[in-house]
């Protein structure tokens, strides 16, 4: 667990490496609108990781032992599985809130002084640190408990398989010790987060000192989006004049040809139909979700002393569980993996809005309205909502391939989408165990989302159409690109 | 202010524990530094689910593993062979004599005829009963101070076949000392079992005083890797010696040298709902039966690691092909006519959703409409039992639990049936299986079990569709693995690296 959080810290630094080094040199303005290939990293399934290094690394290259877990030489791949997306997310996350703490007036004057730009790195770094704890926090619980899939490719005897497994084989005593020493750590991590958060900006916000890291500003808007989404469309478009469900077991496993443009899965269906197909199921569910998710999660994100304690239970409780719990209240019903990955899903939703809305209302600009006669709801409808609301909207938009996979893990229930059906998070577990002899049948459809989790954040920053090309005011403070969380509490 | 660097100290201290603290025990596989024949290692697929009870489902990885013995051993022919009993007699019908040959315990007290009948009276009052014993009811008693005699109830000719059970093994009185009965250094087998971690490792000492000889390896590291694609990267780097069970899907990364196949007595087979929905109608059943190809399904979703289904008893069953009886009477296929159906199947076992999604191609060809209905095993077997579903495809080893083609066919297909996943329930076939249960000698009985087969089939209850073969990963440097159709035992005294 603390390599994975070593790992995922690596990665976050390398992520929002360039945003330091141009926003220490008060080159920023000059940044336009990347990240999707952070998106698109954090957007991978973590087995799919865990796979590839097991088979490159482990057995073919021998460098690393490819299973088991008896020592340190043991931990690297596993920890590189885990961290490598959720610090693609940490660090995305990073990399959206530097700019506006290097428009900040202190930076300016540090310039000014000829303050070295590593400090100036450094300070921007601890100013932005307390949005992130929160989402570190959930990460660590979420490691412990829903790091299912990863312990099962490394076969580590992990916390979150055991408690599953006993759920699944009704071992009440193993399950109840189990959810019980998760939903510890969680209470734990959520205290340490806290304590954390207040050592490092306790001061500014019992002052009011704070400066709004998110202005109202328009976003620079790229071209990204119009690339990822025309190579996504072209695929649907293309994938929906196939039949998906035409088995040719002749044809299994084929390599891209012309005839299967994305080859062929297990039983010799065309994947680039399967993909094409699947959109629909996939996204409906999932961006349904998500919308009831990011509902949930601001609305509860708002009232932090009822949700604080609620989110640090429910995020103790992976996905899978989840649905195990939800199947037996309401009974087995179509839309129960539904409620469960909902009832799951707005966790990291509200804790980033808490996180947002308790560093906004300490800024200046915030108490300046006050001064100015403003009321609770005026604050609230004017300057809060509009501050947090973007960002968490991208957050759920990011988290949208990751529902998508939660759903798919909940079909063991019986309820999920059923094979054949082209739903892409089945396309992934379906091919999975010949991830090795056939890469392109989890390849295609793992591009398809991170392709979609990339979409989702260069979009959100506004589309770039191609025309002639606008210089924006020198000086204009960027608006922060959006802002993420890990992947944390993922099902198995 | 405080320096940066020393909370950085602090908090590498704070790290430290969880970096170390939780690795799970490497369970010592270094090599017997003394020449003394080294340690196997031996990756397992099914962990222990009930702490090593000798009654329940690991039962098998006892034997597997050679720690536990029962009085009799199958042979390669399906035949009852001496193991800890050296001879049996019948006495008249529902008695029988057993000879004990001179054999010690792992805890070094002596196997007498006493232990023997308390070990066989504990195994019939187990709770839930042993799957060998259900339906059955025995008393065991010591004779002299050699021998023991075992009454049944009602007769049962199949008794020596029955006692080769795993969940007969004879383990000694410190066994039943307990609250649960303990396999640790009280069987009788070639290896001892020594420590159990948990459900993911165990350790076992080769047992020197073995009646059937010393075995060469000096002990075994068990490993329970239920994920196939782990158990094979395993084997792959050297971790270890034997990985048993390799998916078909992971077949074809192993060495053709370290790739050993086996034909088994497990049939993976389509079983139609009998008692409601649409294949209550047995013209339904018999075109749902003519639509199924199941050669499609060994050569595809097998990669040919199987064989295309014959009958309940595969090729594995030696003795089946030559006395196979070809079933008469069976309904003229009707047009489905876009008939709607679910299949049921589980993905416990990776490749049944593949061949169910295959099916359901064959049937839409002939007109069925076919819905699937994918679950973790534990999650369908009572629906499946309760008959919610029309057809299940399920893989069942025929001759896992006692070695007798009678038994299965009574649990599986008939109206009193405790596994009777098709709910059939057919005059015919009762009789013919009640009639094989009466024979005692072993052609004769084989005769039998093959003429219920034939009235089972008749009814198209079930469909055979492959006899799989299990693909065993072993090492180059691996001599005397046993590769046993039954699936009972995999490691014995002439195993070694």
């Amino acid at each position: 667990m603390a390599a994975a959080l070593v790992v995922a810290a690596a990665t976050a630094a390398a992520v929002c490496a360039r945003t330091l080094w141009l926003g220490a040199h008060r080159r920023l303005d000059d940044r336009r609108g990347g990240g999707s290939g952070a998106a698109m990293l954090a957007a991978l399934p973590e087995f799919l990781t865990a796979s590839v290094l097991a088979v490159v690394v482990g057995v073919h290259l021998g460098w690393l032992p490819a299973l088991g877990w008896y020592g340190p030489r043991w931990m690297v791949l596993p920890a590189l599985a885990l961290g490598l997306p959720a610090g693609a997310l940490l660090g995305r996350m990073l990399a959206d809130l530097l700019p506006g703490a290097f428009a900040e007036p202190w930076a300016l004057a540090a310039a000014a002084r000829g303050i070295p730009g590593r400090a100036t790195a450094r300070h921007a770094v601890r100013r932005c640190v307390p949005g992130l704890l929160p989402n570190l926090g959930l990460f660590v619980v979420g490691l412990t408990g829903g790091a299912v899939t990863v312990e099962q490719v490394f076969d580590i005897p992990g916390l979150g398989r055991t408690t599953l497994q006993a759920a699944v084989a009704q071992d009440l005593p193993v399950l109840q010790a189990g959810t019980l020493a998760l939903v510890l750590l969680a209470a734990v991590a959520g205290g340490l987060v806290r304590l954390a958060a207040r050592r490092l900006v306790g001061p500014a916000l019992r002052d009011g000192a704070l400066h709004s890291l998110h202005r109202p500003t328009p976003p620079a808007p790229s071209r990204a989006p119009l690339l990822h989404g025309t190579l996504l469309l072209a695929v649907v478009a293309l994938g929906l004049t196939r039949d998906p469900l035409a088995l040719d077991t002749g044809a299994r496993l084929q390599p891209p040809s012309w005839a299967h443009p994305l080859g062929t899965d297990a039983l010799g269906r065309d994947l680039l139909a399967r993909i094409g197909h699947g959109a629909f199921t996939t996204l409906a569910l999932a961006v349904a979700i998500s919308a009831v998710a990011l509902l949930t999660g601001v609305l509860l994100g708002l009232l932090p002393r009822f949700s604080g304690p609620l989110v640090d239970t429910v995020n103790a409780v992976p996905a899978v569980l989840a649905g195990l719990l939800v199947a037996g209240v309401v009974g087995g019903g179509a839309a129960t993996p539904a409620l469960a990955v909902a009832a799951v899903a707005w966790v990291p939703l509200a804790a980033h809005t808490t996180a947002l809305l308790e560093q906004e209302r300490a800024t200046t600009h915030i108490t300046a309205t006050r001064g100015l006669g403003a009321d609770d709801a005026y604050l609230l409808r004017r300057e809060l909502l509009p501050a947090v609301l973007p960002p968490v909207a991208r957050h759920a938009l990011l988290r949208l391939p990751g529902v998508a996979l939660a759903l798919t893990t909940l079909g063991f229930l019986g309820l999920g989408a059923q094979p054949p059906d082209p739903e892409w998070g089945l396309l992934l577990a379906e091919n999975q165990p010949y991830a090795e002899r056939a890469p392109w049948a989890v390849l295609a459809p793992a591009t398809a989302l991170a392709l979609l989790g990339a979409l989702a954040v260069t979009a959100t920053g506004g589309v770039r159409w191609p025309r002639p090309w606008r210089r924006p005011l020198a000086g204009a403070p960027q608006r922060p690109k959006p802002a993420a969380a890990p992947t944390v509490g993922e099902p198995g | 202010m405080r320096t940066p660097r020393r909370r950085r100290a602090a908090a590498g201290l704070l790290l430290a524990p969880l970096l170390t603290g939780c690795f799970a025990s490497d369970g010592g596989t270094t090599d017997d530094a003394s020449g003394d024949g080294s340690r196997l290692r031996v990756a397992l697929a099914f962990p222990p689910a009930e702490n090593f009870s000798p009654y329940g489902a690991d039962a098998t990885l006892l034997s597997r593993l050679g720690v536990t013995e029962g009085l009799t051993k199958l042979d390669a022919n399906g035949v009852p062979a001496p193991a800890l009993a050296e001879s049996w007699t019948r006495e008249n019908d529902r008695n029988w004599l057993f000879s004990l040959r001179e054999a010690t315990f792992q805890d070094g007290t002596e196997v007498t005829p006493v232990t023997v009948a308390t070990a066989l009276t504990r195994a019939g009052e187990a709770e839930p009963v042993t799957a060998a014993l259900s339906g059955i009811s025995l008393t065991a008693k010591a004779e002299g101070d050699r021998q023991v005699r075992v009454t049944t109830e009602d007769p049962d000719p199949a008794l020596p076949l029955r006692l080769t059970s795993p969940g007969l093994a004879i383990l000694s009185a410190k066994a039943y000392g307990g609250k649960r009965v303990n396999p640790v250094g009280t069987a009788t087998g070639p290896f001892e079992l020594t420590k159990v971690t948990g459900t993911t490792a165990a350790t076992l000492d080769r047992f020197e005083e073995y009646w059937g000889g010393r075995a060469q390896a000096s002990g075994i590291d068990a490993k329970f890797i239920a994920d196939g694609s782990a158990r094979t990267n395993a084997l792959r780097t050297d971790q270890v010696d034997i990985a048993e069970a390799v998916p078909v899907s992971q077949a074809s990364t192993l060495d053709k040298a370290t790739r050993r196949e086996t034909a088994t007595t497990r049939t993976t087979s389509l079983l139609l709902n009998t008692k409601t929905g649409a294949f209550k109608d047995p013209k339904l059943r018999a075109a749902a039966r003519e639509a199924v190809d199941g050669s499609v399904l060994a050569k595809d979703v097998y990669e040919g690691h199987a064989d295309a289904g014959v009958g309940i008893f595969g090729p594995a069953v030696t003795w089946a092909a030559g006395k196979r009886v070809a079933p008469a009477g069976r309904a003229k296929a009707a047009d489905p006519d876009g008939t709607a159906v679910t299949i049921a199947t589980y993905d416990n076992r990776p490749e049944l959703p593949e061949v169910a999604q295959v099916l359901q191609q064959q049937l839409r060809e002939a007109g069925f409409e076919v819905k699937l209905e994918v679950r973790e095993y534990s999650r369908l077997e009572s629906d499946a039992l309760a008959g919610k579903f029309d057809a299940f495809v399920g893989a069942r080893n025929s001759l896992l639990d006692t070695g007798d083609p009678v038994t299965i066919l009574a649990s599986d297909f008939t109206c009193d049936g405790s596994y009777n996943l098709a709910l059939l329930c057919d005059k015919k076939v009762d009789r013919a299986v009640a009639a094989a249960e009466k024979e005692s000698d072993t052609a004769k009985r084989q005769q039998a079990a093959m003429n219920a087969e034939a009235a089972i089939l008749a009814t198209d209850a079930t469909v055979p569709l492959v006899h799989q073969r299990i693909i065993t990963g072993v090492s180059t440097s691996v001599r005397g693995v046993i590769l046993d159709p039954y699936e009972r035992t995999l490691v014995g005294t002439g195993t070694r690296r």
